[in-house]
């Protein structure tokens, strides 16, 4: 097996800067509620990390099985943060699978990501408020390329996954045909049921995130199918579309709120270290969630001619616009669909173990 | 408050440990004049509650109580037992130690120790030099081989029956003793106070002291002593005879978590040694040591060590994490394994021992005497490469575990240092 020296200092980089004073005595493995028997971290991969077995590191599935309860952290001997360090190992997977190389840029340079959110969204809205057509129509233009754009990055993201994950390490093309498995992993996907298998339940954590992704996933459904029109039609404020949009935005400050208030105050070990692409993540989120409650109400209250939804609505899209150019690819985002992934591979990689994975080898 | 009494002498020892006698006797054989002061009811500290010393097995009281008999026949040596050192005063060259003689309610100068009043005294009280395992009576003599053989009467726990004043035949029963003030002058002081074992709710991972057959290292060494509590090595929850033990190793050490980041140097050695000793008195048990790493660094330890694996004592490396029970109080471990492929699990025990660490067993910082201490509460040397005893307080010296963990090898040797100290400086003065 290769080794890299450097590999330890470049996981650094993404976080996990205390790293190196673990003593490898597997408190964190063995306080951890979700490792598992086939599936045993932080303490393996952190001892990979140090001695440099960098394809153990790529083809590792477990930082997506890690929900950070931070138990880890708070009972490590050396308080050397394990959990942290499972954080950075996701940071640092993004960056491997991810084609394009910006995310790894991204994470390596602090508030880059954020400079360059808020100057396209200057540019975006002053784009949009230039445009002198029917801009109700061009939003639902830019709003249909959204779900194109989405899955090539998405689909580049989850083929360079299965090859580090699944390809590379088991040295062919495996599958798994169980309805039971697929079944599982939709349900992982859409409950994050995990978060329960902590020692001590976060509630607020979950019922937080809960709220976020629920409210998040209408908010794509809403621009992605192109559900609203504000500028072509007033819409009542007990509509159907109008209770998802009030559930959605209000889910999204709601949840996000929280989350933000506890990473200003570290309330959990989760919470104690921000990366700066977290705080744009959840900052975007948030404005998201505002500006689409604040275009809806302005549409309901005063109609679809009204002056200042014809800003804020340029501004909603041009803040959905930055959020799927540069956020939605390049941040964590994509861990809502890592995570389900994970539990499925694992399921691939334990049939593989046993002989019943369907595929076939490559030929090295 | 009864009338002061006043001591001068060349050396005050503060704790009577090992180390302190130790200091004390070398100081006494060479003409000097010493007060001890102890705050338990006996001298003899931590070590004569201690069943057999490492690497060598030898009995622990049968090296404890000879000094503790020397010092207390020792013409040169005045012991203050039951006593509390609670101010220092440096005065010129002098010290000035105020001292709280606590009372016994008896007449110490009469007691005949016939424990006639132990006999008939009706309350029981569980007994903290069994470590909570066995009962004593509200009046009692500390322990078999104490010195002095006086009682101590806990009034709080007492009936004022009456029925030990109607016993005795001395009629030596005081309830209504005062504590008493000493006033020690005193050239030099040597302190060694020893320490303290992290306390059961040091981690509550470890189920803080609520699990019963989850116990300390000094419960088990009263289980393993010969006059222990029962005799013989039962667990506390239903005095069954716990077919397998665990031992978890840097239970109250090495642990940033707890507070205690440093290695308490001793835990190793005394959970090989009990688990040694186990495996004579409990043949057929399985016994389990799960160690971050073994740090036998000592003369005749690795030997110690080898042999204790070459007798079948299981070492599985593995910091545990959590220990929880079954509905019939077994102790369940959780571990990683980190042989082969690695992963966590379960393991369930019957009986499992905490390896605790060492703590300052006294915070001497509040005597003023100008002795710094170290970021952990012990007594910083002036300059370590050139002394094991001199602080930075002039006339001031330190024994044993009071400047950091050590084994009792180490602090009988340093208190020897100390005495040496002291000796070279009263003579300087």
């Amino acid at each position: 097996m290769k080794v890299n020296p450097e590999l330890i200092d470049e996981i650094k980089k993404y976080g996990a800067f205390d790293i190196s004073a673990c003593f490898n005595c597997g408190n964190c493995t063995a306080v951890c509620p979700l490792s598992k028997e086939d599936a045993s971290f932080p303490r393996k991969l952190i001892r990979a990390g140090h001695v440099g077995m960098e394809e153990k590191i790529t083809s590792a599935i477990e930082p997506w099985h890690c929900y950070y309860c931070g138990e880890c952290s708070s009972t490590c001997p050396r308080e050397a943060q394990p959990g942290e360090y499972m954080m950075a190992l996701r940071r640092y997977l993004i960056a491997k699978y991810d084609i394009t190389g910006l995310s790894r840029i991204f994470y390596k340079n602090g508030w880059l990501q954020t400079w360059l959110a808020l100057g396209l969204l200057a540019g975006f809205y002053l784009l949009y408020s230039s445009y002198t057509g029917d801009f109700g129509a061009l939003a639902g233009k830019i709003e249909l390329a959204f779900p194109v754009y989405v899955t090539i990055a998405l689909g580049g993201y989850i083929i360079n996954m299965y090859r580090y994950a699944i390809v590379k390490p088991l040295g062919g093309i495996k599958a798994s045909l169980k309805p039971a498995h697929i079944y599982e992993t939709f349900v992982h996907g859409f409950t994050q049921k995990n978060f329960n298998g902590c020692e001590e339940t976060d509630w607020t954590r979950w019922i937080a995130h809960l709220l976020v992704m629920s409210g998040y996933v209408l908010t794509l459904l809403i621009s992605n199918l192109h559900l609203l029109s504000p500028l072509d039609k007033q819409y009542s404020a007990f509509s159907p579309v109008s209770l998802l949009v009030w559930y959605a935005g209000l889910a999204i400050l709601i949840g996000g709120g929280v989350m933000s208030l506890r990473r200003v105050f570290k309330s959990a070990e989760s919470s104690k270290f921000s990366h700066p692409s977290d705080w744009l993540f959840v900052a975007t989120m948030f404005l998201i969630g505002a500006s689409l409650l604040f275009t809806h109400y302005l549409n309901v209250a005063y109609g679809p001619q009204d002056p200042l939804l014809a800003k804020v609505y340029r501004l909603n899209i041009a803040i959905e616009t930055v959020w799927i150019l540069l956020i939605v690819p390049f941040t964590k985002w994509i861990h809502i669909f890592f995570r389900p992934l994970a539990v499925y591979f694992q399921h691939v990689k334990r049939e593989a173990a046993a002989g019943t994975a369907f595929g076939f080898n490559l030929s090295r | 408050m009864r009338e002061l009494e006043k001591i001068e002498v060349d050396t005050l020892v503060v704790g009577s440990g090992i180390a302190g006698l130790q200091a004390a006797l070398d100081l006494a054989d060479q003409g000097y004049s010493v007060a001890i002061v102890e705050k338990a009811p006996s001298i003899g500290g931590k070590m004569i509650s201690l069943s057999k010393v490492f690497p060598t097995l030898d009995c622990a009281s049968c090296i404890t109580t000879p000094r503790m008999a020397s010092v207390s026949h020792h013409p040169r040596i005045k012991t203050l037992t039951y006593s509390t050192v609670d101010a220092i005063k440096r005065e010129g060259k002098t010290f000035t130690a105020s001292v709280t003689r606590k009372p016994r309610y008896i007449d110490e100068k009469e007691c005949i120790s016939c424990k006639r009043c132990e006999e008939v005294c009706p309350v029981y009280l569980p007994d903290e030099y069994e470590q909570g395992l066995g009962a004593k009576k509200t009046i009692s003599i500390p322990f078999t081989n104490a010195i002095p053989q006086l009682p101590v009467m806990h009034p709080e726990h007492c009936i004022r029956c009456g029925a030990c004043a109607r016993a005795c035949p001395k009629d030596c029963i005081e309830f209504l003793q005062e504590p008493a003030p000493v006033e020690i002058k005193a050239k030099a002081v040597i302190l060694a106070t020893g320490y303290e074992t992290t306390p059961m709710t040091a981690k509550k991972q470890y189920g803080l002291g609520k699990l019963p057959n989850v116990i300390s290292p000094m419960a088990a060494e009263r289980l393993l002593a010969p006059h222990g509590p029962y005799g013989r090595v039962l667990r506390p929850s239903d005095g069954m005879v716990p077919g397998s033990i665990a031992y978890v190793q840097c239970a109250g050490s090495r642990d940033k978590s707890i507070g205690v980041p440093y290695c308490s140097r001793v835990c190793c050695m005394y959970a090989i040694k009990q688990a040694i000793l186990l495996s004579g008195s409990l043949p057929i048990a399985d016994i389990t040591i799960y160690y971050m790493d073994i740090r036998a660094f000592g003369k005749g330890y690795e030997q110690f060590y080898n042999n204790a694996r070459a007798m079948g004592i299981n070492f599985v490396k593995a910091k545990v994490a959590r220990i929880t029970e079954d509905e019939k109080h077994n102790p369940i471990l959780r571990i990683e394994r980190q042989e082969g492929d690695s992963a966590p699990a379960e393991v369930k025990h019957e009986l499992v021992v905490l390896s605790q660490g060492l703590l300052p067993g006294c915070d001497v910082s509040k005597f003023n005497l100008g002795a710094g201490l170290n970021d952990f509460g012990f007594v910083q040397l002036s300059d370590e490469t050139v002394s094991s005893a001199v602080t930075a307080g002039a006339g001031v010296f330190a024994a044993g575990v009071v400047k950091g963990p050590r084994d009792i090898p180490d602090s009988v040797v340093d208190a020897g240092s100390a005495a040496m100290e002291a000796a070279s400086y009263i003579r300087k003065l």
